[in-house]
This record gives C-alpha cells, sequence and structure tokens, in this order.
C-alpha cells in the first residue's frame, strides 16, 4: 500500500493541509507521552487541526524523550 | 578444575604462551600459566563462583568490527599491534600523548611519566595524529593525554586543530593542579572546546595522595573541581583504586560525587594495574570486577547494588563494569536498564553519541529551538539527573588475557606505529622493560 501522504508542499516550500487544502499555520500542539505533556509550537492545519512533524524531529528530539521516559 | 584456555605472556620475558582459566581450591577463578624458561605463575582473575563469572558475559555483543587498514600480521598478538588484521575492534577511545611532562611524581603512574627526556608533540606532529585517525576509521573520541597534558599552554589550539580535521569529542586526562592553581584556567578550557574532564580523584583522605601521588591533593582537587564548576566544566572522578590503600573509600568518593551532580557528571573506576612505574607489589588477592561491585554495594550501604552493574558488550564484559542511574524526586537513585553498548567508550555512533552525552551533560538532541524548547528542556533534565558509575581493569604482565586484548577498543595513537591497544601499548615486563612505549 502507498504510503498516507497528510499534507503536500507547494512551490514556495509552504506546507499544505492534504485534506483542508488550506496552508499549515504556525500554531501551538502538545505532545503527551506517559502522563507527561510537552507544548511545542509547530505548523498546525488551521481547520482540522492536523499537526505536522519534521521526520528529523520525531526521529531526534522525540525519540530521545520517549526514552527517557521509558528508561530505554 | 579447568574451565576455559587462552593466551598470554610470561611477565618475566614476555614471549607468549598459553594459559588456562581454572576454578581454584577456594572457588575463584585463577589464570594460571607457565613460561619454559622463568616458571609457573598463577594469578586471580575473578574473586567469584564459576557461575557468576559466566553469567558476566551474558551481555556479551560479541561478533567482530575489523580495523580500518589494518597492519599485517607478522609475530602475532601482542607484538604486531597497529592495530593489526587479527584484532577485533575498530577502536573508539583514542589517547594522544601530547607530552610526557608532569607536574607530580606518583609513585604509581603507568606512563612513567618524569623518567625519560621531556618530549612535547608538535601541533604538526599532533596534525599528522589526527590524519592517521581520520585514515583508520576517525573520528573517535579523542583524550587528551600525557605526562600531564595541561603542562601545555596549547591545548585550545590542539582542539581547534583537531575539530578543523572532524573530531568532536575532547576529554581532559588530568591530575587537576593547573585547574586548581591557575586563575581563569578552567574557563579558557572551557572555552577552548574541553568536553570533560576527567580528574583523577584517588579519595578524600591526604593518606591516600600520599601514598598514590608522592603528597597531600585533597585541598588542590577540591578547588580543581570548585573551578571547573564555576566554568561549566563536566567532571568526572576517576580513582585508582589500589587494595589497603583506598578500597575503603569508594563509598565516600561516590557520595561525595552524588552531592555534586550534575556538575560531576559520573565516577570511572580504575583498579590498580601492575604496569609502567609502580611502587605497590602485585598482591596475590587482587581488586577484580565482582569484588569492586561488593565494595560499591557494602559502601553506599545498598544505594548502588552489584546487580546494578553489567559488563562491557563491545570490549571484553571482563574488562570493564557500569551501571546508570537516575535520580528521583525524593534523592532516591534508580538504576536504569543496562545497555548493551554502553561502555566508557565505543565506536558505534549511538554508543557514541551516549558516551558524549553521558560524559558532557548536554542532551544530545536539544537544539535551541525555541518551538520544542519543552522538549530541550526535559532532555536536559533527564541528562542534569542521570549519573554514571564504570570502571575499566586494565591488564598486565600478570594476567594479560589476549582474548581481551583483540577486543580492545582503547588505544594510544603513535606516530610510527598507529592505533596500538592501551593494555598492549603499557605492558612492561617485571623489571619495568616496555613492549612499546618508549
Amino acid at each position: 500500500m502507498a504510503e498516507k501522504n497528510y499534507y503536500t508542499v507547494d512551490p514556495l516550500g509552504k506546507l499544505m493541509c492534504m485534506k483542508c487544502r488550506v496552508p499549515l499555520e504556525k500554531g501551538k500542539a502538545k505532545f503527551l507521552y506517559l502522563d507527561n505533556g510537552f507544548p511545542v509550537e509547530l505548523p498546525v492545519c488551521p481547520r482540522c487541526g492536523f499537526v505536522y512533524v519534521p521526520e528529523e524531529l520525531a526521529l531526534g528530539k522525540v525519540q530521545a524523550v520517549e526514552r527517557a521516559l521509558e528508561d530505554k | 578444575m579447568m574451565i576455559g584456555k587462552t593466551t598470554s605472556v610470561c611477565p618475566v620475558c614476555l614471549s607468549r604462551i598459553p594459559a588456562g582459566k581454572v576454578v581454584g581450591e577456594d572457588g575463584n577463578i585463577y589464570m594460571e600459566k607457565r613460561c619454559f624458561e622463568h616458571g609457573e605463575f598463577r594469578t586471580l582473575i575473578w574473586e567469584g563462583d564459576l557461575e557468576s563469572y559466566r553469567a558476566w558475559a551474558s551481555m556479551d555483543a560479541g561478533g567482530k568490527v575489523l580495523p580500518v587498514r589494518a597492519v599485517e600480521v607478522e609475530k602475532g598478538c601482542p607484538y604486531d599491534c597497529g592495530l593489526c588484521q587479527s584484532h577485533e575492534r575498530d577502536g573508539c577511545c583514542v589517547l594522544l600523548e601530547l607530552t610526557n611532562r608532569c607536574n607530580l611524581r606518583c609513585p604509581v603512574c603507568f606512563a612513567s611519566a618524569g623518567e625519560q627526556k621531556p618530549k612535547d608533540l608538535t601541533l604538526e606532529e599532533i596534525g599528522r595524529q589526527y590524519d592517521l585517525l581520520m585514515e583508520r576509521g576517525g573520528p573517535f573520541n579523542i583524550q587528551l593525554s600525557g605526562g600531564e597534558p595541561t603542562m601545555r599552554d596549547d591545548l585550545p589550539e590542539i582542539i581547534a586543530l583537531g575539530k578543523s580535521k572532524g573530531f568532536t569529542f575532547f576529554q581532559l586526562n588530568t591530575n587537576g593542579v593547573r585547574l586548581a592553581e591557575e586563575a581563569g584556567y578552567a574557563e579558557k578550557l572551557a572555552k577552548g572546546g574541553v568536553s570533560v574532564v576527567f580528574l583523577q580523584f584517588d579519595g578524600l583522605d591526604d593518606e591516600i595522595y600520599r601514598t598514590l601521588r608522592g603528597r597531600p591533593l585533597l585541598s588542590v582537587k577540591r578547588k580543581a573541581i570548585e573551578n571547573c564548576r564555576e566554568a561549566g566544566l563536566p567532571v568526572v572522578l576517576v580513582p585508582t583504586v589500589a587494595p589497603g590503600v583506598n578500597d575503603h573509600s569508594l563509598g565516600e568518593i561516590l557520595r561525595f560525587a552524588l552531592e555534586r551532580m550534575p556538575h560531576i557528571r559520573g565516577v570511572h573506576i580504575q583498579p590498580i594495574s601492575y604496569f609502567g612505574r609502580c611502587g605497590l607489589e602485585a598482591p596475590a588477592m587482587r581488586l577484580t570486577i565482582p569484588r569492586m561491585l561488593r565494595i560499591i554495594e557494602e559502601q553506599t550501604h545498598g544505594l548502588m547494588k552489584s546487580g546494578d552493574f553489567g559488563g562491557g558488550g563491545a570490549e571484553s564484559p571482563y574488562c570493564s563494569f557500569h551501571a546508570s542511574y537516575m535520580r528521583k524526586a525524593d534523592g532516591s537513585m534508580k538504576a536504569l536498564p543496562r545497555r548493551r553498548s554502553q561502555c566508557c567508550c565505543v565506536k558505534s555512533s549511538d554508543a557514541r553519541d551516549f558516551v558524549s552525552q553521558q560524559w558532557s551533560g548536554k542532551a544530545a538532541y536539544a537544539d535551541g529551538d525555541e518551538a520544542t524548547s519543552a522538549l530541550d528542556a526535559f532532555l536536559q533534565q533527564a541528562v542534569d539527573n542521570t549519573f554514571t558509575v564504570s570502571g575499566m581493569l586494565f591488564q598486565d604482565a600478570w594476567n594479560l588475557d589476549l582474548d581481551r586484548l583483540k577486543r580492545c577498543y582503547i588505544c594510544e595513537v603513535d606516530t610510527d606505529l598507529g592505533m596500538v591497544p592501551f593494555c598492549a601499548y603499557n605492558l612492561t615486563d617485571i623489571n619495568g622493560r616496555a613492549l612499546y612505549r618508549r
């Protein structure tokens, strides 16, 4: 199965929400993990609330936090 | 009862000879070997039973990672180090001996510093050593060593040169005298790029320093630590532990370090080895891993337990022990699960990040991006509350096990020879004659 895409990047490098067809805006979001919440600012869809998490953030900092919380 | 075979050397002539591992009458594990010319030798290698000896290797990652550009085998281990084609690891931590000068004259010194004609490597020679290391699989974690490396005034330049060639982690191995005595020196080193100070710290009693270092040094050590703290330079305490001298002091040292977290990152224990200049006689009962762990448990009154510790996964498990702890809000210490690749120094990028993060005290993924600063803060807090206790048992002519040596990760760099495993480079016979060190 092809990988699902939730956003597109227009020629100017701006992120678009695939579902709502509107540009993502910088907004507040929160990572919730094992009873811990971390407020962050990331590109968010102003209509449906979809949050874009860059791959390097997911595989870097976020994964490091998960490891620390799980004592991995 | 014979439980295994390996190869060692004769302590008198350093000839390669077969060795057996046996269970002694007391239940402990010994190495037995015989040189046709110089007789029989027997050394304690594990003060514990056979079951515990075997269980210690259960985290062993095994496998081989061959050195990059290995030198050809001619005479066989341990005579072709450089690293040679039969070596089973590619190196990780590398000692640069920047000078053989020292401002102490310790009765115990593996480098026998101060006995040779004073010699500092020139910046050009150091540059060649960096180049050699990059050609052979670098960048490695660099240990600025000696002699006493702070005898030089150009450590920032040496680090800048290393950075320009691609190295990122610079550990300073020091006795702390200059850090204590010279105002502004710790700050100069922090700005100059030192990642962490490995501070020789043998105890909290001046009698210990008189025996091992030739003069009282406790106030110097305290001052050095204070100056590093003010400069934001992380410190790891490194006790050389000798039986009957300071093996009663480990609990004190650990408590002293814990009280100074996170600026003191951990304690790295080096049970004494009988090579180089060593004014102490090799005793019948050596400090082996099980004894060290029992001492730690007893002297910390169970705050740290034997079972928290594991052996090396990359180097031979019988060369090291380590445990990491997380300090909880109530001050208690929780042992973190043992990691296969955790050690004081390993090469794989994951483990190297771990080492760099743990010793330097900087969260590896924290990038200062404001948008995700809550994650940075959490990661930094996790690092600030993590404390590592580790130890490495260097080998000498009495207990050298070539199976262990072939997996050595810590090398001395030599412009002519290349990368020589630490325990081969520092090996001396009973008369102090070295195999490699010049």
